[in-house]
């Protein structure tokens, strides 16, 4: 981290005043939570538009993009204070080459996050590729052996290329959520977590958020819907209160507990609204909204991930079980290399002796 | 009889006695002096007055001489090489006649029935007598007489030689002509077609009249038209008075009686006291007789022919005898004779047996020329190996022969094993097992090259890649007679650049470890050895591009000590210290394993090689392996169970002090399906195997020491290593062998000699219990593997060489193997 100057955050007067404000706000908040650094990292397959959301993050155009080419393959680290608030986000190289996992990339990029702390990972894809493959799978659960499942407790999906017209016959709301529920399966299958556990969150969360009334965008309810379908066939009474409940509050519990999928567009292209702020297709800020789901995700209560030797080498499985060797050779020899031995005895013993030799100890009694 | 055992294999052939005798008659001259080897006894058979007046009246004397013999001479013969295999023993008697399945014949015939002349000698050798006068010459003269005319013996001219041309037997009391298959034809020499004199018609005829088993016997000719003559023999068979009960007796290594010549000018009382000594003498002896081995059923089947017959006739002590001499012989007691029956006349019928007590066990070598010599070998180590049957005062048998002959064969220091009983010459009834030995040269040295040419780029060699290769090695056999042993070797696959890569291995053997005459069996090795493998850790993936190989040189010395509980249980436990060194193809030491970038690079980022990282790894750890084996071959099948604990204990000595404990279980059961006749024609029964391997390790482990998973002893169908490494290892296995008849005939309309033919069905499963990423640098991953696989498929086994079909679970792709030796 010495080796990155931490500048001034420029880019963020380049906001529109509305975004400009909900970013303080949002700062504050955290600021009010002892939380004076956030360090973002951003991973996914490459060109899915990982850099591009970084310098839309930061509103400067931080780290080079290419429409055709690759970025470096080293990960960049920006880190931007303003106001006593530091955030770094971190943009990696994509993970995937000749249609497989990159592990040297991985392993570049674990070196360099070592000794860092994560507070949020940006699973970044793209919202307009229409399906989910193995190697979607391949790159979470690379994500996940090399950080640990912990780091899903702190990650966001970020779907980039929102502004699209969704193939026929669906409409957007539809597509995206289908599109989510698809890449959330694989978050989950890659990073293994498992399907109860992943809607026991929802449940806790849906009941303890049961009267808070938080703001939040309608439009994420269809896929909060979608989430929460399977969680009500589990759980009967669950549904009795989810008729009952605000459609808001569902959709911030979901967002909140679960892997939160968040849409960004960072095209200039991009339709803005009056306050010139970019917006969705459905009318969000999306800017705004990203960060403050960044917020939400920071204070759900799980820990930031600390990458140190031991995280990237993983525990030394030559260490595990060490002390208990002597037990086991006790063990091996008491009780497999002695039993073993009585049963060579017992076989010595009940040896059959063909008939001449037993006519010769005589044993035989003229019977045979 | 001769055994002769290349080898390994030990083929019996048991000729039927009676059967070869008759050969040995055509053929060979088996003249024996008559002192030394033969065996008879003598018996007075009827104490009692009243069958003794009918005894006196038909037969010359009183006394019965019943003597039989057989050829008996047992040799075991076992060569390892070829040209010592017709090394029959130089007893005297050994005629290298082809009759025999080898070798040295002989043994006691020709039971020369001293004193009144044994008729069964001359029942069960007529060979004896016969030869010695059969005239060489071929010529025959005319007998010079009308045709179709009676001629009495006595009126045959005593200078002709005729020629026999057809020999009739009449059974005067059935008033039958009886056919060649009755069991008196035996006892004739004469041969339809042989030419013989007066002289030889006239002894031939007192041989018969004199055996006892006729009362009365006759010999006429009748003359045929061309001049040759006919034979007829007319008996009346002896009979005895109905008996009911049996006995056996074993009169081996007992003195025998010798009649008292009885002067024929004794008093009716003076004869009466005479027989009843004679009695009372035989009841002692009967008393004194060791109990025989004949078991109940088998006695009770003869008793069962004396009750079917009413009286005892000579046919029917013929049947008795042949019953109780193949019991024996079935049984393996090739020395064993009825040499005698007893008793007759009396309600009792006594056989006497001499089993074949052994008297003496000689152990002897020989130098190559077959002389006898004074072996190196020290004759405790070949003593141990003898099974407690060959020792004096046990019967002979053969079975126990063979194991000896086995059980020296096994301690490999002989080129030629003979296990060969002879009768005891001081000693009557008696043994002597004779043991010949030819030892191998205690010093040898080999050299055996090879050129290796490897195909370069499109497939040609180059000349650079010719390289001269081989083996060098020595062995220094049976050190102080102690079967201690040194040996080594060195093989290199280029002789010109031999430190690319050397493999030597130098080890001393030390058997005995607690004397040879202690009955533990230990022994000792130590050894230093190179060796260098390819490590199937480093091995890819299916659709992995070649992923560059990593060899493992270890090198290093090793210590243990092996106990042997059975021929095939045993524990082994030592120290062994190596150094591990890691290279890559072009033999640089390598610390990480390496792969192939899809740029066409290679890029060494891989899992360590070795415990410290740096390509050399040293350490010691202590090593033990129990190994509880009770397989057995049923028809060439194998039966049983095998159970093998492997235990290698690092002690924190080496590179990065380690310390682990890795063990493995395999567990393999050999289920017989089927019960089956035993022999070994017989077909060999279907086996259901069942086979496990666990596998795990806890502490440091090294690339080199992980578990692989697949391949041909692990999961077939697979690559060496094709399925993952792992820290812990499961494999399950199972294959039903089943012999098939159809092929072995349709092989034969092939007239490929296919013996062993078996096909077989099998399905195993490996898998790494989740334990690959246990592994530092998970190499399974690394490389791209599954951890884990299951194969199925059919095999055929032909001879040596498996042919295997093997699924591949994984991809359900199938491919064809071949592969040599046994899986399990």
């Amino acid at each position: 981290m010495a080796s990155h100057l931490t500048r001034e955050w420029a880019g963020i007067q380049q906001f529109p005043a509305a975004t400009l404000a909900k970013l303080l706000e949002l700062m504050g908040k955290l600021k009010q939570e002892n939380v004076s650094s956030l360090t973002i990292l951003v991973m996914g397959k490459g060109g899915v538009g990982k850099s591009s959301t970084v310098n839309s993050i930061i509103g400067e155009r931080v780290v080079a993009v290419s429409a055709f080419q690759s970025e470096g393959p080293r990960p960049v680290m920006v880190s931007r204070s303003r106001a006593g608030f530091t955030l770094n986000i971190i943009d990696t190289p994509g993970l995937v080459e000749g249609g497989y996992v990159n592990d040297q990339a991985l392993e570049i990029i674990k070196r360099f996050l070592l000794n860092k702390t994560i507070d949020v990972l940006l699973y970044v894809d793209r919202l307009d590729a229409y399906r989910v493959d193995n190697l979607d799978r391949q790159v979470i659960k690379a994500i996940t052996d090399s950080f640990g499942k912990g780091i899903w407790r702190r990650g966001l999906v970020v779907l980039t290329h929102a502004q699209l017209s969704p193939p026929d016959g669906l409409n957007y709301d539809d597509f995206f959520s289908r599109r989510s529920e698809a890449l959330l399966k694989v978050v989950r299958l890659g990073a293994r977590i498992k399907k109860q556990e992943f809607q026991m969150v929802d449940r806790v969360s849906l009941l303890e958020r049961h009267h808070e009334a938080l703001e939040c965008n309608m439009d994420d309810f269809s896929s909060i819907m979608l989430g929460l379908r399977e969680s009500l066939k589990l759980f009967a009474y669950t549904k009795k209160q989810a008729a009952t409940m605000p459609m808001l509050e569902i959709a911030v519990s979901i967002n909140d507990s679960a892997i939160p999928v968040v849409l960004v567009e960072n095209s200039g292209r991009c339709n803005k609204n009056d306050g010139d702020e970019k917006i969705l297709p459905n009318g969000t800020a999306w800017i705004p909204n990203l960060m403050e789901i960044i917020t939400d995700v920071v204070s759900n209560g799980s820990k930031a991930i600390v990458v140190d030797q031991k995280l990237i080498e993983g525990p030394n499985p030559n260490d595990r079980g060490k002390f208990l060797i002597p037990f086991i050779l006790a063990f091996q020899y008491f009780f497999v290399v002695k039993r073993i031995q009585r049963a060579i005895k017992d076989d010595i013993s009940k040896e059959s002796k063909p008939l001449w030799e037993l006519r010769d100890m005589g044993l035989a009694n003229r019977d045979f | 009889m001769a055994f002769c055992a290349p080898g390994q294999l030990l083929s019996l052939s048991h000729s039927p006695s009676l059967h070869s005798r008759r050969r040995i008659a055509t053929t060979t001259t088996q003249a024996l002096p008559a002192s030394s080897s033969t065996i008879k006894c003598d018996l007075s058979s009827t104490p009692n007055p009243e069958p003794l007046k009918c005894a006196s009246k038909t037969l010359p004397t009183l006394t019965k001489t019943l003597a039989c013999s057989t050829a008996a001479g047992i040799l075991f013969h076992l060569s390892t090489s070829i040209p010592s295999l017709i090394s029959s023993p130089g007893d005297g008697n050994g005629t290298g006649n082809g009759d025999f399945s080898g070798g040295g014949g002989g043994g006691w015939n020709g039971g020369d029935g001293g004193g009144n002349g044994g008729f069964w000698s001359r029942i069960f050798s007529p060979s004896a007598m016969a030869k010695e006068e059969e005239s060489q010459s071929p010529d025959w003269d005319s007998h010079g007489l009308p045709a179709n005319i009676v001629v009495q013996l006595s009126k045959l001219s005593g200078f002709k030689k005729y020629k026999v041309s057809e020999i009739l037997f009449f059974d005067r009391r059935r008033w039958a002509t009886v056919g060649t298959e009755d069991s008196f034809f035996e006892m004739v020499s004469l041969q339809p077609g042989g030419i013989y004199t007066k002289a030889h018609l006239q002894k031939e005829l007192e041989t018969l009249a004199t055996c006892g088993m006729f009362e009365k016997v006759d010999l006429e000719g009748k003359t045929k038209p061309d001049g040759t003559i006919g034979v007829t023999i007319s008996f009346t068979e002896s009979t005895w008075q109905s008996a009911d009960t049996f006995r056996c007796i074993n009169v081996g290594l007992m003195p025998q009686t010798k009649p008292i010549e009885m002067d024929p000018d004794m008093t009716d009382k003076e004869k009466f006291e005479y027989y009843r000594s004679q009695e009372k003498d035989y009841r002692r002896r009967i008393d004194r007789a060791k109990p025989c081995l004949l078991p109940l059923p088998v006695h009770r089947e003869v008793l069962g022919m004396l009750r079917e017959q009413g009286k005892v006739s000579a046919r029917l002590l013929q049947r008795i005898r042949d019953r109780v001499q193949k019991w024996y012989h079935d049984e393996g007691y090739a020395c064993a004779q009825v040499v005698n029956f007893g008793n007759l006349n009396t309600k009792e019928v006594v056989c006497e047996v001499v089993e074949g007590d052994i008297t003496q066990l000689v152990i002897q070598f020989q130098d190559k020329l077959g002389n006898v010599s004074e072996g190196n070998t020290q004759l405790a180590v070949v003593r141990r190996e003898l099974p407690k049957q060959l020792r004096q005062g046990h019967v002979f048998n053969i079975e126990a022969g063979k194991q000896a002959l086995r059980n020296i064969n096994s301690l490999a220091l002989f080129s030629n094993i003979e296990v060969n009983p002879r009768p005891d010459e001081k000693n009557e009834g008696g043994i002597i097992v004779e043991i010949k030995l030819k030892e191998l040269e205690q010093k040898t040295a080999e050299v055996s090259t090879e050129w290796s040419i490897v195909p370069g780029r499109q497939g040609r060699p180059t000349l650079a890649s010719i390289q001269p290769g081989g083996t060098v090695s020595f062995e220094h056999r049976n050190l102080k007679g102690l079967n201690r042993s040194l040996l080594g070797s060195v093989t290199t696959s280029n002789f010109l650049n031999p430190q690319d890569d050397l493999a030597f291995k130098l080890e001393y053997v030390h058997p005995y470890l607690d004397g040879v005459y202690d009955a533990r069996n230990r022994s000792f090795r130590a050894s230093c050895f190179n060796i260098r493998k390819l490590s199937p850790v480093f091995t890819g993936g299916p659709g992995v591009d070649e992923v560059p190989p990593i060899w493992v040189d270890r090198a290093g010395i090793k210590a243990n000590i092996t106990e042997s509980f059975t021929r095939q249980s045993k524990f082994m436990y030592g120290l062994v210290m190596e150094e591990i060194t890691t290279r890559d193809e072009s033999s640089h030491i390598s610390p990480n394993g390496q792969r192939q970038l899809p740029s066409g690079g290679i890029s060494a980022d891989g899992p360590p090689t070795t415990l410290s990282g740096t390509g050399i790894d040293r350490m010691a750890f202590a090593q033990a392996n129990i190994t509880r084996d009770t397989t057995k071959f049923v028809n060439g099948a194998i039966v049983g169970e095998r159970n093998v604990f492997q235990l290698d204990q690092g002690v924190g000595i080496g590179s990065k002090f380690p310390f682990f404990n890795r063990h493995q279980l395999t567990v393999t059961r050999f289920l017989q399906l089927k019960q089956v006749e035993e022999g070994s024609s017989k077909p060999p029964p279907p086996v259901l195997v069942l086979h496990g391997h666990y596998g795990g390790c806890v502490g440091d482990l090294p690339s080199y020491d992980a578990f692989t998973l697949g391949g041909p002893y692990s999961v077939r169908g697979y690559n060496m290593g094709e399925l993952g490494a792992c820290r812990n290892i499961l494999e399950v296995g199972t294959t039903v062998v089943e012999l098939c008849y159809k092929l072995q005939t349709l092989a034969a309309e092939l007239r490929i000699p296919v013996r062993n033919t078996h096909v077989f069905a099998f399905a195993e499963h490996g898998n790494d219990l989740g334990s690959s990423k246990d592994l530092k640098g998970n190499p399974t991953e690394f490389y791209r593997r599954v951890g884990h696989g299951s194969s199925y498929g059919v095999g055929v086994k032909l001879g040596l060489v498996r042919a295997e079909y093997a699924v591949d679970h994984n991809s359900g792709t199938g491919a064809v193997f071949f592969r040599f030796g046994e899986r399990f």
